[in-house]
């Protein structure tokens, strides 16, 4: 187990060597341990770059980035990761697509806790369909499952509900929130809508467009666990409008 | 229902494969045509059931070379297969002798392999492998060269070796490919049996043809292509239960239930 806080200083990601496209310009940022964070940018502002540094799928060009005390230099293996698809495998059944880290990992005896989250998922009488038995809500909270298996530091969620529609997505939001609470695991949500940001964060991180810099570094007050109604209160408004107007002001959004 | 169903899919066919046949007959046996010209389908059937265990006896030989040949080329073509998709250096090394191997009419070289293998099943095995490994290993290489670069990802992500990357997700997702590649290796292969047979063997359903055709049996002959297409049929259905015993998950092999619409 890795675990502990995460801390980005200065971090920097070039691609093409000098004179290439900067990705990421200098960046720091810190997030406790069991934090939810979210990350909300425009297209192209360098979210995905930074998830492949922070999972240590890439190196950064500078800067350093460690979990707990250990510097990130390869791939972290305490790193549960959601992809927009949800990259299920189609030859395995949903149960053998939860346990298929445990298998990389070698890890015996995760059946049981397979049997839970898929339980807490809502989709544990499908254990032994395949995936394409499910619709996209149902095969992302499969992904989303597997991804929790090992007890992960870290839960990445790079736009995981993004293909699906939008009632879908109000349910994915409310069971992502309840994750949080339940699994007492930091999460970091990549995604461009600004209310699913702040819906599931304790904190919105607000970033440019490319090269990525964080603008504004904004604490979500709300108790959970939290009702979809809680996105119709002044606060919760007032936050989005804030998120809005960096982009209304970075010429990413005409309001 | 599903009974009935079958039936009614399986009267067409079987329709056409009477009338056919009885117009055959009826143009043979009408224009009172000689047997070793071409033999009516009851002179044909008359000698499959008089030569019954010597046809069977000279398939078994057909069936032995072609099976022994075909085992040879699909290990041949995965271990290759593994080898030009995992490395690009090997790619280039293989790939221009393979291209120009497959390129070699296999009929021309033929001769060849009695001078190197000798008279009798050797040759006719290398014969068949000659035949089927192209398909095997074109296949191979493309169906584990295609596996979705995001999945690759994740696993090394989850810290997967090299071969935990091959075993858990290169291969089942090549795997599809490499039942379409030896379903067709599966369908040259006693072709290739029978062609070795024409000219490197004294046995075997390829010899028995080409020694009826010398004897003007042409009955016998006809019987020999017969049970060697019923043969052809039933290795071919072998290979499509297999495939499906192999890829139950596969957008081929799905049965109709879609769990999602009785759900969500």
């Amino acid at each position: 187990m890795v675990g502990g806080a995460i801390r980005l200083e200065r971090v920097e990601k070039t691609y093409g060597g000098a004179g290439g496209v900067q990705a990421i310009a200098p960046l720091s940022v810190e997030m406790r341990a069991g934090e939810a964070v979210s990350i909300v940018g425009p297209s192209g502002c360098g979210k995905s770059t930074l998830m492949r540094l922070i999972a240590g799928l890439d190196a950064p060009t500078r800067g350093t980035i460690s979990i707990g005390s250990t510097p990130v230099d390869g791939p972290v293996p305490d790193i549960g990761i959601v992809f927009q698809r949800d990259l299920l495998l189609e030859w395995r059944s949903v149960m053998g697509n939860v346990m298929l880290p445990a298998e990389i990992k070698r890890l015996a005896g995760l059946e049981v806790r397979a049997g839970e989250l898929l339980k807490e998922l809502d989709v544990a009488g499908f254990a032994g369909a395949y995936p394409w038995q499910l619709s996209g809500g149902m095969r992302q909270r499969v992904a989303i499952a597997r991804a929790l298996l090992t007890k992960p530091a870290l839960l990445f969620l790079d736009e995981p509900f993004s293909a699906l529609d939008a009632l879908t997505r109000d349910q994915m939001n409310v069971l992502l929130q309840r994750l949080q609470t339940t699994q007492h695991v930091t999460t970091l949500l990549i995604t461009h809508s600004i209310a699913e940001a702040i819906f599931c964060a304790d904190r919105v991180l607000v970033m440019s467009g490319r090269p990525g810099a964080i603008l504004d570094d904004i604490r979500v007050p709300f108790d959970r666990p939290r009702r979809l109604a809680v996105r119709e209160t002044p606060d919760f408004t007032a936050i989005g409008r804030r998120i809005r107007e960096h982009f209304e002001k970075a010429g990413v959004l005409v309001g | 229902m599903k009974a009935k169903n079958f039936l009614v899919g399986m009267m067409w066919p079987l329709l056409s494969g009477a009338f056919g046949l009885a117009l055959w007959e009826g143009l043979v046996k009408g224009f009172g045509v000689p047997v070793f010209l071409l033999p009516a389908p009851t002179d044909v059937a008359e000698t499959i059931v008089a030569k019954w265990s010597y046809l069977l006896s000279q398939l078994a030989i057909t069936v032995m070379a072609a099976g022994l040949g075909l085992i040879m080329s699909v290990a041949l073509g995965l271990v290759a297969g593994a080898a030009i998709a995992g490395s690009r250096l090997v790619d280039r090394l293989l790939t221009p002798w393979l291209v120009v191997a497959h390129a070699i009419p296999k009929v021309v070289i033929a001769p060849l392999f009695l001078v190197w293998f000798g008279f009798g099943l050797q040759s006719e095995m290398f014969f068949v492998v000659a035949f089927t490994f192209f398909p095997v290993i074109v296949n191979t290489v493309t169906g584990l060269k295609s596996a979705d670069p995001e999945q690759l990802l994740m696993v090394r992500a989850m810290g997967a070796s090299r071969l935990q990357v091959l075993h858990k997700i290169q291969f089942p997702n090549a795997l599809p490919s490499i039942c379409a590649g030896i379903k067709l290796a599966v369908s040259l292969a006693p072709v290739g049996a029978v062609i070795g047979e024409f000219v490197a063997s004294n046995a075997g359903l390829g010899h028995l043809l080409i020694r009826a055709v010398g004897d003007t049996d042409t009955s016998l002959a006809f019987a020999a292509v017969t049970v060697f297409s019923i043969f052809g049929v039933l290795l071919w259905r072998a290979a499509e239960w297999v495939e499906r015993l192999v890829l139950p998950w596969h957008p081929s092999q799905r049965e109709t239930l879609m769990l999602r619409d009785a759900t969500t």
